[in-house]
């Protein structure tokens, strides 16, 4: 359960909040639609929910803990061990492979290291399963990242996410760059391995037409009173 | 894969900038390494060539020009020392001993020296060492020599064996006359010094060598003294071999200094300084011809001053290059880390630390730094192999092919630490990237 309350953000050198919240909660498994147009405040709130930025006032607090009284490093490791993060596009590091990409997802995490190691017995193994499930062919799996198109670039970022089964998949417009057919299958690879681990998913866009797949849609603008 | 690994990937990736910057660093290593060898391995080979000898005598030229021709061997005075100025300066007060030496001509591109038993007897090298025999003894005739051990080795010479000497400088002698060989009756031991790569003859067998030249206007007078000597070593000769197996018991000594007209130079010791500075003013105004005497150590100080300033503006730019080299490392990862901060919040996100992005970033500069030094140490002990025999033969430095000293550890630890502390720039901005961008991809 993700919930947050009385949050208030102001960045240095800004005279207002860039975001102010009441009050918001995401159940576990839930599918949230976060509808939010560039400067909503998205980028500050994807920030403050996964622990990279520091909670100035209010609370954040992921599956019962607190990020608030979390130092920075405890934050990192929390990240490490329970969020998966999809961005928009350039996932991936250039100088791995697809592979270690996806192994990448395991590296800062004893915790999903020993997860992923438990379903399939190695790391190595458990990445290989995933690109595999998110319909990316073994022999993709040993090119250069810079050779595979922004939709299979987007699966093993997808697949770095959910490796270890982190309980919270955090994908920040991350089918900007797909077109219509190849986002909507996308999703529904996406939710299909969120229902398999029962992750949250919380998907950011600006675009509206993909809200109708998910379980609730949010509108950022509506409830970042900072930015009414 | 540690964070390690990832920064060796990430340096792998970037490969055409980092092996330039690499090659840079490598290269102004090469470079300090070098010099610092040449500079030290040059001060020390100049400054244990000759010990023990108060004043050399030789005709007026400069001071560090009669040094390098009589002790280093190093380009050849045309004046010389007429052998009654020698015999007269010789028999001052307070002379202790005194050492005839006559240069000029070459073996095979070794020097030939004339001399007499007194070389062997009060010549000092290094710390006021006596030469050594390896092998054999002194020449007690016209018809023997001795050699340096250098000479011997590179030349496979060894006791017994009849070689000629001939006439003139250089590889290429002039004259080859099958019919007056000389015998090897010592081979000295290794020096380190010039002697090593000397051929020592008696005086007398220089006139010999010279008399047999038709060419220079080698004194005439000499040539009548040929038939003498002729004969004289002719009987030496078949005595030689014989004279080895015997030992120096039945070799009694014979005339080495024949009437030379002339000589390069002499070394004298005195039995006090108080001679010394006496007989070098008396020297440098003798008035039967124009002479000058040096005092070797004074001169090898103001020889070593002179170059002093070579080798400090040489160490100055080889600094400055390995700054540089520095410098240019800066200048790549700095520019890199804004073009990487989508990697380093992609690194953000998976739960890297900021302190792993700092460190990441440090990794770099140190493998780049480390892997430097690594290859200009390798390029340094490529180029010694190659510049060794030239700078030996040319300059009579011997650059010494051990491994590196602790003064030249202590330099790569110096350039390793400074690598390290640069490449805390950019590993600064990028953990202050990190903080900063947190979750956001800029670019």
């Amino acid at each position: 359960m993700i919930e947050i309350s009385d949050l208030i953000y102001t960045w240095q050198n800004h005279a207002h909040p860039t975001l102010q919240i009441k009050h918001l909660q995401v159940n576990d498994g839930e599918k949230v639609f976060l509808h939010g147009p560039s400067g909503s405040g998205k980028s500050t709130l994807l920030g403050l929910l996964t622990g990279t930025t520091p909670i100035q006032h209010g609370s954040v607090s992921v599956l019962g803990q607190s990020l608030a009284k979390l130092s920075g490093t405890k934050r990192d490791r929390f990240r490490a061990d329970h969020i998966g993060t999809i961005f928009q596009n350039f996932n991936l590091l250039p100088y791995l492979s697809p592979l270690e990409n996806v192994t990448l997802g395991c590296e800062f995490s004893p915790r999903r290291t020993k997860r992923a190691c438990d379903e399939r017995g190695q790391v190595v193994a458990q990445a290989h399963y995933l690109l595999n499930a998110l319909g990316l062919d073994d022999n993709l799996l040993s090119r250069s990242v810079s050779e595979l198109s922004i939709g299979q670039q987007q699966r093993v970022a997808a697949a770095r996410a959910f490796i270890g089964q982190p309980e919270v998949i955090i994908a920040d417009e991350p089918t900007s760059a797909l077109d219509a057919d190849t986002r909507e299958a996308f999703i529904a690879t996406l939710f299909g391995q969120a229902e398999k681990y029962q992750a949250t998913v919380i998907f950011v866009s600006h675009d509206n037409s993909l809200s109708h797949l998910f379980d609730r849609k949010i509108s950022l603008p509506s409830i970042n009173e900072a930015s009414q | 894969m540690t964070l390690l690994k990832l920064a060796l990937k990430s340096c792998w990736n970037r490969r055409a900038s980092v092996l330039l910057t690499l090659f840079t660093i490598a290269i102004s290593v090469m470079l300090l390494l070098s010099i610092e060898r040449v500079r030290i391995d040059a001060k020390s080979s100049f400054s244990n060539t000759i010990s023990g000898t108060d004043l050399i005598v030789g005709a007026r030229t400069g001071d560090i020009q009669l040094l390098l021709s009589s002790v280093f061997r190093i380009g050849h005075s045309n004046n010389a020392v007429s052998w009654q100025s020698y015999q007269d300066i010789k028999k001052r007060r307070g002379v202790a001993w005194s050492i005839p030496i006559s240069l000029g001509d070459s073996h095979k591109g070794y020097a030939v020296l004339g001399t007499d038993s007194s070389y062997f007897e009060y010549y000092r090298y290094a710390k006021k060492q006596a030469l050594q025999f390896s092998s054999g003894r002194a020449f007690h005739n016209a018809k023997e020599l001795v050699l340096g051990s250098e000479v011997a080795k590179k030349l496979g010479y060894h006791l017994g064996q009849n070689i000629v000497i001939s006439h003139g400088m250089g590889n290429t002698s002039f004259h080859h006359h099958d019919d007056n060989p000389m015998t090897i009756v010592g081979i000295l031991a290794p020096t380190g010094t010039p002697v090593d790569k000397t051929v020592h003859i008696p005086l007398i067998a220089i006139d010999a060598i010279h008399a047999t030249n038709s060419k220079p206007r080698a004194i005439t007078r000499n040539s009548n003294k040929q038939h003498e000597h002729g004969s004289h070593s002719g009987q030496d000769h078949e005595h030689g071999p014989h004279d080895l197996d015997n030992g120096s018991l039945n070799s009694e000594p014979s005339d080495l200094i024949g009437s030379p007209k002339q000589i390069t130079a002499f070394l004298m010791g005195f039995d006090s300084p108080l001679y010394t500075l006496q007989v070098r003013r008396n020297i440098n105004q003798y008035k039967a011809e124009p002479l000058l005497a040096i005092m070797p150590t004074v001169t090898l100080k103001e020889l070593w001053d002179m170059l002093d300033i070579v080798e400090k503006i040489l160490l100055l730019f080889s600094m400055v290059v390995v700054i540089i080299s520095l410098l240019g490392m800066l200048t790549t990862l700095l520019a890199t880390v804004s073009q990487r901060r989508r990697e380093l919040a992609i690194l953000r996100s998976v739960g890297a630390r900021p302190w792993h992005i700092f460190s990441l970033l440090s990794f770099e500069a140190i493998i780049i730094t480390l892997l430097g030094c690594v290859f200009g140490t390798l390029l340094f002990y490529a180029g010694l192999l190659t510049v060794t025999p030239m700078l030996q033969s040319q300059f009579g430095i011997s650059l010494s092919l051990t491994p590196l000293s602790p003064y030249e550890l202590t330099l790569l630890g110096v350039i390793m630490l400074s690598g390290t502390l640069m490449g805390l720039f950019p590993a600064a901005r990028a953990y202050y990237y990190s903080l900063a961008d947190g979750m956001s991809i800029k670019i």
